[in-house]
């Protein structure tokens, strides 16, 4: 994000505005501090080779179990990026200022899912270029634009449940631990339609069988954009 | 605070109770002793009495669960939360229990006490979720925010049971959609009529025991209240003494 942008209001409605003005705080402190960037691409990057060494160096092995190993490594990561969304907003009460704006509790969550997704699927366009070197997956040239559609889609499943369950977790002991505990099964679903649709791409180039894994992301995002969206007063009501 | 005795244990919950333990001796009883052996799963339909039935009333609580979290959301009475708890632990138990007859049944069926059924599979994701739940209930203090949590918790978790439906039945298939078994290996498919109705007898049973002990806690969780209120009152005028409940 150019820093020069920072002075000027996102147009359109105001609840719209002020969800817009959320996710482009975020990313420019983002950009500035590189908290997030430093943790999470360094992490997923040792998630992709731990895992390569675990599995073992069958060539067809590794082939077969990267696309997993992928969505893994981005699980874990959105776990990072979104409790850091919140950890950020802990310091010097920044939270509690910011729900003392005007506006409804349902653009703070857009504004930070925004930040967040668009942070979590910029990692996962970064790392599938490298799962596919280091596990030796090779994607046909019609299957780029049915990977990238996936991963955008799977990253703002993940990034729905992860802020939603961040703004909740950021105020509790054991926060680390129990986000991901939150998590996880909620996403279960992403994780496999988001690995099948990668796996169907890359593996079998069956290009219908991935169309149809996307709409069961498409549908999953969805109802949790709306069902998050409308009960997200309820976490941050004092 | 001490003036306003409990209220004594009401005589219909003493009757529902000898009621449900007569009904799990009648459920046992058809279970075990009067149903024939199934023609294609043998001795091993008796497990399916108990486990079917485990199974419908887990999701019944999962539902009820998040209906009361939802009007408590809208009302704000203490009680819905104490009622949406009670149906969360019991979901939890018979999540539990669902699982354990599933692999009882699974492990002389096909040879493996997990082998990824999308039914258990369902069922264990949904354990995970409550424990998510009852984790974040001991965590929040609280007792209106934990009351908001929990019910947005559950929510979540009521709208994550068609996707991990579907996650679940999918998960061994390459394409989605095209792999639907409608005649799931099921206890409803068999020719005799005695087992279904066996079934469903057994399965009124356990939503008999689902209703006493959901009652029985939501009772627990009253008194629980009226005391928290008590000590709060007593807190405030005589600080020091002891409150007997």
């Amino acid at each position: 994000m150019p820093e020069g942008a920072a002075r000027e209001l996102p147009v359109g409605p105001p609840a719209w505005r002020a969800a817009l003005a959320i996710a482009g705080k975020d990313l420019r402190l983002e950009w500035r501090s590189r908290a997030v960037t430093v943790a999470t691409v360094f992490f997923s990057a040792i998630v992709l080779v731990l895992l390569a060494f675990a599995v073992g160096a069958n060539d067809a092995v590794l082939a077969e179990v990267g696309p997993g190993v992928l969505w893994v490594a981005l699980a874990f990561a959105g776990v990072i990026s979104s409790a850091q969304g919140y950890a950020a907003e802990l310091e010097d009460g920044a939270f509690e200022q910011l729900l003392l704006y005007p506006v409804p509790r349902a653009s703070i969550y857009l504004g930070k899912l925004l930040a967040n997704w668009l942070y979590t699927a910029a990692l996962g366009l970064l790392l599938l270029p490298t799962t596919a070197l280091l596990y030796g997956l090779s994607v046909p040239v019609r299957g780029w634009p049915v990977l990238v559609a996936t991963v955008a889609l799977g990253t703002l499943g993940f990034a729905l449940i992860s802020t939603f369950y961040a703004a909740l977790t950021s105020s509790l002991r054991a926060r680390e631990s129990l986000l991901p505990v939150l998590m996880f099964p909620v996403v279960v679903p992403i994780l496999l339609a988001a690995v099948r649709a990668t796996g169907a791409t890359v593996r079998l180039d069956d290009l219908a069988a991935a169309r149809d894994w996307l709409q069961l992301l498409t549908g999953f995002d969805l109802v949790y954009a709306v069902t998050c969206t409308a009960i997200f007063a309820y976490l941050t009501d004092e | 605070m001490t003036d306003t005795p409990a209220p004594p244990r009401p005589l219909w919950l003493n009757l529902l109770g000898a009621v449900t333990l007569l009904g799990l001796a009648v459920g046992a009883w058809l279970g075990l002793v009067v149903s024939p052996p199934d023609q294609n799963q043998g001795e091993l339909i008796r497990i399916m009495y108990a486990h079917v039935s485990a199974a419908w009333v887990c999701f019944l609580a999962v539902i009820l669960a998040a209906v009361f979290g939802m009007l408590y959301l809208w009302r704000g009475r203490a009680i819905d939360d104490v009622r949406a708890a009670a149906h969360a632990e019991l979901a939890l138990l018979f999540a539990g229990l669902t699982i354990v007859g599933g692999m009882t049944y699974s492990k002389p069926t096909l040879g493996a006490f997990w082998d990824w059924d999308p039914k258990l599979t369902l069922t264990a994701l949904l354990f995970a979720l409550l424990v998510g739940y009852f984790v974040v209930r001991a965590l929040v203090d609280d007792r209106q925010r934990r009351g908001r949590v929990s019910a947005v918790v559950a929510i979540v978790v009521l709208a994550s049971l068609p996707f991990n439906w579907m996650a679940a039945e999918w998960f061994r298939t390459i394409h989605p959609a095209k792999s639907f078994d409608v005649t799931a290996a099921g206890v409803q498919d068999t020719a005799d009529p005695i087992f279904r109705w066996i079934l469903l007898i057994n399965v009124a049973v356990a939503a008999l025991v689902y209703a006493w002990f959901a009652l029985e806690r939501i009772r627990i969780g009253r008194l629980e209240l009226r005391a928290e209120a008590a000590r709060d009152a007593g807190d405030a005028s005589a600080p020091g003494e002891v409150v007997h409940v």
